[in-house]
């Protein structure tokens, strides 16, 4: 039903009302505006009797029935007050397909998102004809500018065409063995990787469940970012088991960075903070760890992972652009999740020891002393375009240099 | 009675889903800032009784137990408020297809399938109607269901019952509330083919809730204000409307009453 009508007029042939008659009577009733009237013909004599009965069980009023032909009656009914549907959002518009395909972004153009959303629509679809008087659900991220930017559709279209498969997509039989110094130093970096996202894979978790599925576009991204997270953490930990060392160490430094971050109840700071500022300076990380990759599979996975990841970090910060862009004070309230976490992260002595020495072997290529002069080299370097990144970042997200500055400073010692 | 201001209502306990109901609008009363209280009974007559003692306040009353509280007030009982399905209820004379049956004198020598004997829409008042209608009830072969007596039909059991004898047969026709009878149709359980409807009563109106004559005005009024704010549209209030079997609370009327007055003085 396209649009609602005054005046609808059916044909109800011989159908009783305990015959199938309400299937058409039903659905013409709800398609009629407040306050129209339906015509139905019928040649049952049992409607005459049923048909007001069952308007006064429904509260709709029956306004009469007259003899139209022989054996035909019109019966007139107006629709009552009560359950009137609500639109959820604007009026749908057809779908069309382009060039034979349907994608999110197509969807999100037939069914534009609300500005606001009221929980009492529960789970029922964008679009769709929502009966009053229903529950309230516990949905809390109910306005569009705080959940869902305009380019959330698209990014969901990438996700799901870009994700692959950490049993096959990796060459894993070209893994051999390594060095000593350098099969530790790899199994640290990977578990650190690893710990890092399974928080990337709790944080969003938190948040899916109270955001309105008026905004299911943004739900629906996240679930393909938890995909590549559980991806990530399957792959990291691969190529740690691969090393024949085991694991490596989980610093105290990092349980409290990503606590602080799982503490975080607010969605547009806890995006900020995990996809702008985290996953952002993890891009970094992921390129230098490829770059100086002993080996094939670890410098395929490292790139797979870092595709994912910079969808995530563009999220995050169309998520930033949009909620700013429509409240200034969002600037304010941002930093000051960043100065909370650092307070909290108070006394941490910077990146995890055991993590900048890995990096540093890693990019040494091994414990040669004068290797390690250049490893060490590389990691400030990283150090420095991590930070250099995340300002960067931060003015596209719209920061003033001064508070982009500022607030990367600021940003745990952990990366995410 | 008034020596607190806690409204004390009565209901009957037809069925549990009762304290569910007086629960929820016991909450949304004190939420109204008026204080109120519930007592149950397991039948109308005690009900009754216990109002006319000034022992509860107001009684959720059926037509019959409305229509007693009238008489025995002498007309001094306040009516307070009556729901939207209260007002023009019918009874249905329903049968079955191949009985052949095809007006009112017809039912006679035939089984007609009637609710409880203290039915207002099953019982009471349609055969009050066919007997204005000229029809012959001592030539009518009466199936009763006295299920659930002291109820007043509000468990609806011996409507059910008289559904149940049409479709099995053990009856040719039967007497049923209209809301019964829409309700099983529309929710498929009645086969169009086997038993259709033959007449519809006119309109009478249902139950009531009744105060002592006593009752003061200020509790009066805050019962009413608080009874006309609940609302279909807000989450609570409708679990409760539903339950109740209501979409809003209305004024009361006294004139939907009247054939049970003249249909209980011809008993």
């Amino acid at each position: 039903m396209s649009s609602q009508a005054a005046v609808i007029a059916i044909d109800g042939g011989e159908l009783r009302l305990g015959g199938g008659l309400l299937a058409l009577v039903r659905p013409a009733i709800n398609s009629l505006e407040p306050g129209g009237m339906l015509a139905l013909l019928s040649r049952a004599q049992s409607v005459r009797q049923d048909l007001p009965s069952w308007c006064r069980a429904q509260r709709h009023e029956y306004l009469g029935v007259e003899n139209v032909a022989d054996g035909v009656e019109r019966h007139l009914i107006a629709r009552g007050e009560f359950s009137q549907p609500r639109r959820t959002g604007q009026e749908n518009s057809r779908l069309k397909p382009r060039d034979g395909k349907l994608t999110a972004a197509d969807m999100l153009a037939t069914a534009p998102l609300p500005s606001h959303a009221d929980p009492a629509t529960g789970f029922a679809p964008r679009g769709a004809l929502v009966e009053p008087g229903g529950e309230l659900y516990p949905f809390t991220v109910n306005d569009r500018d705080h959940v869902a930017p305009p380019e959330v559709a698209a990014l969901y279209d990438q996700a799901v065409s870009a994700q692959w498969d950490a049993t096959r997509d990796i060459p894993w039989s070209k893994v051999e063995p390594l060095p000593d110094s350098l099969e530790t130093a790899l199994a640290q970096v990977m578990t650190f990787l690893a710990e890092n996202e399974l928080s990337a894979l709790y944080v969003p978790s938190r948040f899916i469940a109270r955001i309105h599925p008026a905004y299911a576009e943004t739900a629906m991204f996240l679930a393909s970012q938890l995909a590549d997270e559980a991806r990530h953490i399957d792959v990291f930990l691969k190529r740690a088991r691969l090393c024949g060392g085991g694991l490596g160490f989980c610093s105290v430094t990092t349980s409290r960075s990503l606590l602080s971050l799982m503490q975080t109840d607010d969605f547009t700071e806890a995006t900020f903070l995990l996809s702008v500022l985290g996953e952002g300076t993890f891009l970094d990380l992921l390129s230098f760890i490829e770059r100086h990759a002993p080996d094939e599979p670890t410098a395929e996975l490292t790139r797979r992972a870092r595709n994912d990841e910079s969808r995530h970090v563009h999220f995050g910060l169309a998520h930033l652009r949009t909620g700013l862009a429509k409240d200034p004070a969002l600037y304010g309230r941002l930093e000051g999740a960043v100065r909370r976490r650092a307070t909290a992260l108070h006394g941490a002595d910077g990146v995890p020891a055991p993590l900048q020495d890995a990096l540093t072997v890693l990019a040494a290529g091994g414990s040669e002393p004068q290797a390690i002069a250049r490893g060490h080299e590389s990691y400030r370097e990283l150090l420095e375009t991590m930070h250099l990144s995340r300002i960067k970042r931060l003015g596209h997200a719209g920061f003033t240099p001064e508070q982009a500055e500022r607030i990367s400073e600021l940003h745990t010692p952990n990366f995410m | 009675m008034d020596n607190d201001n806690t409204i004390l209502l009565g209901a009957v306990a037809y069925d549990p889903k009762v304290v569910t109901i007086w629960e929820g609008i016991r909450e949304h009363f004190h939420e109204q800032g008026v204080p109120m209280d519930f007592a149950l009974f397991s039948n109308y007559e005690r009900q009754v009784e216990e109002l006319l003692k000034g022992h509860i306040d107001i009684a959720w009353n059926t037509p019959l137990a409305h229509v007693r509280v009238r008489q025995q007030t002498k007309g001094e009982s306040l009516s307070l408020a009556m729901r939207d399905s209260d007002r023009d209820f019918r009874a249905k004379i329903i049968v079955r297809t191949d009985a052949g049956i095809k007006s009112l004198k017809d039912l006679e020598g035939k089984t007609l399938a009637v609710g409880s004997s203290d039915s207002t829409q099953a019982r009471i008042l349609p055969l009050y109607f066919l007997r204005n209608e000229g029809v012959d009830l001592s030539r009518v072969n009466l199936l009763p269901f006295d299920t659930d007596l002291g109820k007043h039909g509000d468990t609806g059991t011996s409507e059910l019952d008289v559904l149940k004898a049409l479709q099995e047969g053990l009856a040719d026709a039967g007497t049923v509330g209209d809301l019964v009878w829409v309700n099983e149709q529309a929710a498929g359980h009645i086969d169009p083919a086997r038993i259709e409807v033959l007449w519809t009563t006119p309109g009478f109106d249902h139950c009531m809730f009744d105060a002592h004559p006593a009752l003061h005005s200020e509790k009066v009024e805050a019962f009413r204000r608080a009874l006309f704010a609940m609302r279909w549209d807000n989450p609570k209030h409708r679990r409760l409307l539903e339950l109740e079997g209501l979409r809003e609370w209305l004024p009361p009327r006294e004139e939907g009453y009247r054939s049970l007055e003249a249909a209980l003085e011809q008993h």
